[in-house]
C-alpha cells in the first residue's frame, strides 16, 4: 500500500508543513484506468475512520446581562488544536485558525470586542503556533422572482428584490441550543425591522455542529467528515417569500490573509449513493491543500423530508474581491485580523424557477463542511465494491474453472477415440 | 414491446399458417395500385403495416422522453415513476400466451388488429387524461389497457405480414418493420421533450395540464395506426374477395404441459433474456436523468444519446442477422454481445467518459444479442413446442421487466445511480454466467447450439438423406 493511499487526517498544522499532499479524488482529470484501483486502495483505509479528536464546545458570553456571546468550538488532536469561533455579533461568521500545539487558548477581550474598534479582540495564544486562519461572513440574504424570466442572460434567477442584511437580524441566546452531546448549536434569528411582516412566523437559521470522529450523517446530502471539520447547515423555515416562485440565495464572504481569493473547484465523481443523481462536490480552498476548505454538494432541499424529490440545485457564483467598507462589520473577523486581510465574496442561490422550490412548503434547507487540513476523501461504499468485486473476479474463475473442465474432458475424449 | 420482434422471422417460417395467396379466380385486370397481388399494392400494406405499429412504439417510451417532467408535474418519485412501465408489461406476463389464440380464434386478424390499436388508443387517452385531472393512478390505469393492446398489436403486426409477403419478400418486410418500432421511439424521445416545451410556452405555465395535452398530442399518432388498422382491415377483407385469400393465422400452439418438458439449456435462454432485458429496458426508461445529471448534457442531447441504442438498433439489426445466419456459432455471438453489454454499463457505472461510446456499444450489442438469441430457441426445442416455449419466454421477460423497473426506481430513490448501475452490472453479469454455462452445457451434451453454419447445413442434409 503506497502513502497517497493512506486517508489525509493528519491535521493542519502538521499537515502545513510537510510536503503537499497529492489530492486523490476521482473524476474526469483522474486516470480512469486507475481509477478501481485507487478505490480499492482508499476504500479499505477510509473505512478505519482516522483520525480522532477530543472536540469541546463552549459558549463563551460577555459582561452578564449582555445578549452577545460566541461559541467557540475546540477540537484538540496529539499534536494540534483547531478553533472555530462562531458568532453573531453582526452578520454571523466564524473564524477558523488552525494551531499546531494541543495546548493553545481562545483570548477574547470583551471590552476591545464590543468596542467600534474591536482590533486584538479575539486572538488565540500563543499567537507564533498558528498556522492557517480564515474567516467566513454570511452577510446577506437574496430574494429573486422567479417568474420573471424576461432577460434569462442577464439575470437567470429572475428580478432581485431587496436582499435581507444578516446584521440587521436579532438571534437567539445561543446557550439555549446547545447540544454537547451532538456537539450542535443553533444560531436562529429574524430581522429587527420586519415591516412587512415576512419573518412574522419564520426564521433563518445557521445550525452548526462538530465531530469528534470522522463519518457520515444520516441526512442528505451526507457528506464525509472528518473530525478537523465542522458542518454548517442554513435552514430558512416559514418566511413568506415576496413573490409566487421566490428562489432565495445567500451571499457569502471569505477572510483570508493570502491577496488573491480562495479558488473554487467543482469535483465531479462517479459516486451519488449517498447524494442519489448528486455527481458533484463544489470546493473552496483556500490556498494550496492543505489549508482551510469549503465542501458542500450542489443541492438544497425544499422539505424536511429530505430525498430526491424535494431536492433543489444550488449554484455557487465565481468569487470576486470585495472591499471591506462596502460588507457589514463583523467584530470577530475585525478583532482577530485587525486590517490585514483580504475580502472575497460569492452567491449561492438555491433552486431553479421550474421544479420543487421555497414555495411548496416555505422550507429551505442546505448545508457544507468547513474546515481545515486536508480534504477528506469519499470512496465507494463496502457493498458496491463487493459486488463489483463478485461481477468482476467471478467471470475469471467460471472461464478458469469451465477451461480446467473442457480440458480434461477433452483429453477423456481422444483417449477414448485412441482406443478406437 | 421489443421481444415479439425477436421471434416474428420464426414463427413466420415455423408454425406461420399463412393462407396462400392465389392468383385463381381474378375477375379482371385491374390496375396496379389497386391489384392485391401487384407489387405496388402490397407497398402500399407494408406501408400500412409499419404505420400499424408506430404509434404503439412511439407511445410506449413517452415516459422516459418527459421524465423530469412527469415527476415534477405530477410530483412522484422514481419509484412510482417507474410503475408506469412495469403496469405496462403486467398485463403482457398472460397475454403473451393469449395473444395469438385471440387472434387466431377469437377475433381473427382483422378485427384483432382494430381492437388491439384501439386498447393502444384507449391507453394513451387515459393516460393523457390521467395527467389533466392530476390523478397519478389514471395515468397507471391508462399504461395497463396501453400494455394490454401493445404487445398483441405486435404480434398482429407480425401476422398480418406473414399473410401478406409469406414466400416473397418477408424478411425485408420484417426488417423494414422493426426499423420502423425504432424510428417511432428514437422520435418519440427527441419530439416529446420539445414538444412539452412548446405547449408549456403556448398554455403559459408547466404543470400536469401542460403535460396531459403533451400526452393527448402524443396520442394522435396512435389515432393514425388505428386509421392504419382500419384501412388494413379494408384492404385484407378486399383481398379476400378478389384472391379468395384465408385470414391470417398466427399459427401458434400454446400448451402450458409443455413447460414441464422443457430442458436445461432452454431454461438457461430464459435466464440470458430475462437478466439481459432487465439491464437494457429500465436503464432506457431512466436513462435521460442519468445523463443530464451524471455528465452535464442538455436534456436534447440527454434524449439523443439515450435514443442512440433505437437508432443503432434500426439499421443494424439486419446486417447482425446476416452475420449470425451465415456463421452460426449462436452462443459465441450471444456471448460476445453479453459481454460488450457488460462493458458498456461498467463504462457508464464507474467512468466519467462520454455516455455515446457505451450507448453505442450498448446498441451495438443489443442488435446483436436480439438476432443471436432469439433463433437459439428453435434449436433445442421440438418445433410444436416453438409457440409454447417463445411465449413463455415473453411472458417471464415482461415478468421480469416489471419487477425491476420498481426496483429500479427504488434503488435510484434510495441510492443514487451509481448503485443502479452496479445492480443493472449484476444482472448482465448473471446474464454472462449463464452464457457460460450455457456453453458448458451445450458442450458436455454435444448440443447442437454453437454449430457452424456450415455444419448446421451438413447435419440438415444428413437428416434428409
Amino acid at each position: 500500500m503506497t502513502l497517497p493511499c493512506l486517508p489525509p487526517t493528519e491535521s493542519a498544522a502538521t499537515c502545513m508543513c510537510g510536503c503537499g499532499e497529492p489530492h486523490w479524488g476521482w473524476g474526469p482529470h483522474a486516470p480512469s484506468s486507475l481509477l478501481l484501483l485507487s478505490l480499492l486502495c482508499t476504500a479499505p483505509l477510509g473505512l478505519l475512520g482516522g483520525e480522532t479528536r477530543q472536540v469541546s464546545l463552549e459558549v463563551i458570553s460577555g459582561w452578564p446581562g449582555l445578549p452577545q456571546s460566541l461559541l467557540h468550538i475546540r477540537a484538540v488532536g496529539p499534536n494540534s488544536t483547531l478553533h472555530y469561533v462562531w458568532s453573531s455579533l453582526g452578520p454571523p461568521a466564524v473564524v477558523l485558525v488552525a494551531t499546531d500545539t494541543p495546548h493553545s487558548v481562545l483570548n477574547v477581550n470583551w471590552s476591545r470586542l464590543l468596542s467600534p474598534k474591536p482590533d486584538g479582540g479575539l486572538r488565540v495564544l500563543p499567537e507564533d503556533s498558528v498556522q492557517f486562519s480564515s474567516a467566513l461572513i454570511f452577510t446577506r440574504l437574496l430574494e429573486f422572482d422567479g417568474t420573471n424570466m424576461l432577460d434569462v442572460a442577464a439575470e437567470p434567477l429572475g428580478k432581485p428584490y431587496p436582499p435581507y442584511s444578516l446584521a440587521e437580524f436579532s438571534w437567539n441566546n445561543i446557550t439555549d441550543s446547545l447540544d454537547p452531546a451532538s456537539l450542535s448549536a443553533t444560531f436562529q434569528g429574524h430581522p429587527v425591522n420586519d415591516p412587512s411582516g415576512a419573518f412574522a412566523n419564520g426564521s433563518l437559521a445557521f445550525k452548526v455542529q462538530a465531530f469528534s470522529s470522522s463519518g457520515r450523517p444520516a441526512q442528505p446530502p451526507r457528506l464525509l467528515h472528518t473530525a478537523d471539520a465542522c458542518q454548517l447547515e442554513v435552514a430558512l423555515v416559514g418566511a413568506s417569500p415576496r413573490g409566487n416562485h421566490s428562489l432565495f440565495g445567500l451571499e457569502v464572504v471569505t477572510v483570508g490573509q493570502r491577496p488573491d481569493c480562495p479558488s473554487r473547484r467543482e469535483q465531479h465523481s462517479i459516486d451519488d449513493e449517498y447524494a442519489p443523481a448528486v455527481f458533484q462536490v463544489d470546493q473552496l480552498l483556500w490556498g494550496p491543500l492543505p489549508s482551510g476548505f469549503l465542501q458542500w454538494r450542489p443541492v438544497a432541499f425544499s422539505q424536511k423530508q429530505r430525498s430526491r424529490e424535494s431536492a433543489l440545485p444550488c449554484q455557487a457564483s465565481p468569487l470576486r474581491p470585495s472591499l471591506e467598507y462596502s460588507l457589514p462589520q463583523s467584530p470577530i473577523v475585525q478583532a482577530f485580523f485587525r486590517s490585514q486581510s483580504n475580502f472575497c465574496s460569492f452567491n449561492l442561490t438555491f433552486g431553479a424557477p421550474t421544479g420543487p422550490g421555497y414555495w411548496d412548503q416555505h422550507y429551505l434547507s442546505w448545508s457544507m463542511l468547513l474546515g481545515m487540513g486536508s480534504l477528506p476523501v469519499d470512496a465507494l461504499s463496502p457493498l458496491i465494491l463487493g459486488i463489483v468485486a463478485v461481477a468482476l473476479g467471478a467471470p475469471g474463475l467460471l472461464l478458469l474453472g469451465g477451461g480446467l473442465v473442457l480440458l480434461l474432458r477433452h483429453k477423456q475424449h481422444s483417449e477414448y477415440q485412441s482406443i478406437n | 414491446m421489443e421481444e415479439v420482434e425477436e421471434t416474428r422471422a420464426l414463427l413466420a417460417g415455423g408454425a406461420g399458417g399463412a393462407g396462400t395467396a392465389g392468383t385463381a379466380g381474378r375477375p379482371r385486370a385491374l390496375p396496379a395500385l389497386y391489384d392485391p397481388s401487384h407489387l405496388a399494392h402490397r407497398l402500399v400494406v407494408l406501408l400500412l403495416m409499419c404505420l400499424l405499429g408506430f404509434g404503439s412504439y412511439f407511445c410506449y417510451d413517452t415516459p422516459a422522453a418527459l421524465q423530469t417532467q412527469v415527476k415534477r408535474d405530477m410530483q412522484v418519485n422514481t419509484t412510482k415513476f417507474m410503475l408506469l412501465y412495469a403496469w405496462y408489461s403486467w398485463p403482457n406476463v398472460v397475454l403473451c400466451f393469449l395473444g395469438g389464440f385471440l387472434i387466431d380464434r377469437v377475433f381473427g386478424i382483422r378485427w384483432g388488429t382494430i381492437i388491439f390499436s384501439c386498447f393502444v388508443c384507449i391507453g394513451q387517452v387515459i393516460f393523457a387524461l390521467g395527467a389533466i385531472v392530476n390523478a397519478f393512478w389514471l395515468m397507471e390505469f391508462g399504461r395497463f389497457v396501453f400494455g394490454i393492446g401493445g404487445e398483441s398489436l405486435a404480434v398482429a403486426q407480425n401476422t398480418y405480414a406473414v399473410s401478406w409477403f409469406k414466400g416473397k419478400e418477408l424478411n425485408l418486410v420484417f426488417g423494414l418493420q422493426l426499423s420502423m418500432a425504432r424510428i417511432g421511439s428514437t422520435v418519440n424521445m427527441n419530439v416529446m421533450g420539445w414538444l412539452y416545451s412548446k405547449i408549456e410556452a403556448s398554455l403559459g405555465s408547466a404543470g400536469h395540464t401542460t403535460l396531459g395535452f403533451t400526452l393527448m398530442v402524443g396520442g394522435i399518432t396512435c389515432i393514425l395506426s388505428l386509421i392504419c388498422a382500419l384501412a388494413l382491415a379494408y384492404l385484407d377483407h378486399r383481398a379476400e374477395r378478389i384472391l379468395h385469400k384465408e385470414q391470417g393465422k398466427t399459427g401458434e400452439v400454446i400448451k402450458l404441459t409443455d413447460i414441464k418438458d422443457f430442458s436445461l439449456p432452454l431454461w438457461l435462454i430464459f435466464i440470458i433474456c430475462v437478466c439481459y432485458y432487465v439491464a437494457v429496458f429500465p436503464f432506457i426508461g431512466l436513462g435521460k436523468v442519468f445523463f443530464i445529471e451524471k455528465f452535464g448534457f442538455s436534456p436534447q442531447k440527454a434524449s439523443a444519446v439515450n435514443s442512440v441504442v433505437y437508432i443503432i438498433s434500426a439499421p443494424m439489426s439486419p446486417i447482425f442477422g446476416l452475420l449470425v445466419d451465415k456463421t452460426g456459432k449462436n452462443i459465441i455471438w450471444v456471448l460476445c454481445a453479453v459481454a460488450t453489454t457488460l462493458m458498456s454499463h461498467m463504462m457508464l457505472a464507474f467512468t466519467m467518459w462520454t455516455p455515446w461510446i457505451a450507448m453505442c456499444l450498448l446498441g451495438l450489442s443489443y442488435s446483436l444479442l436480439a438476432c443471436a438469441l432469439w433463433p437459439m430457441v428453435a434449436f433445442v426445442v421440438p418445433e410444436h413446442q416453438l409457440g409454447t416455449a417463445y411465449g413463455f419466454m415473453q411472458s417471464i421477460q415482461n415478468l421480469g421487466l416489471a419487477i425491476i423497473s420498481i426496483i429500479a426506481g427504488m434503488i435510484l430513490d434510495t441510492w443514487g445511480y451509481l448503485f443502479l448501475e452496479v445492480f443493472f452490472v449484476a444482472c448482465v453479469y448473471l446474464s454472462l454466467l449463464s452464457v457460460v454455462l450455457l456453453y458448458l452445457v451445450n458442450r458436455v451434451r454435444d448440443g447442437n447450439l454453437n454449430y457452424s453454419a456450415r455444419k448446421r447445413e451438413e447435419m440438415k442434409l444428413s437428416h434428409t438423406e
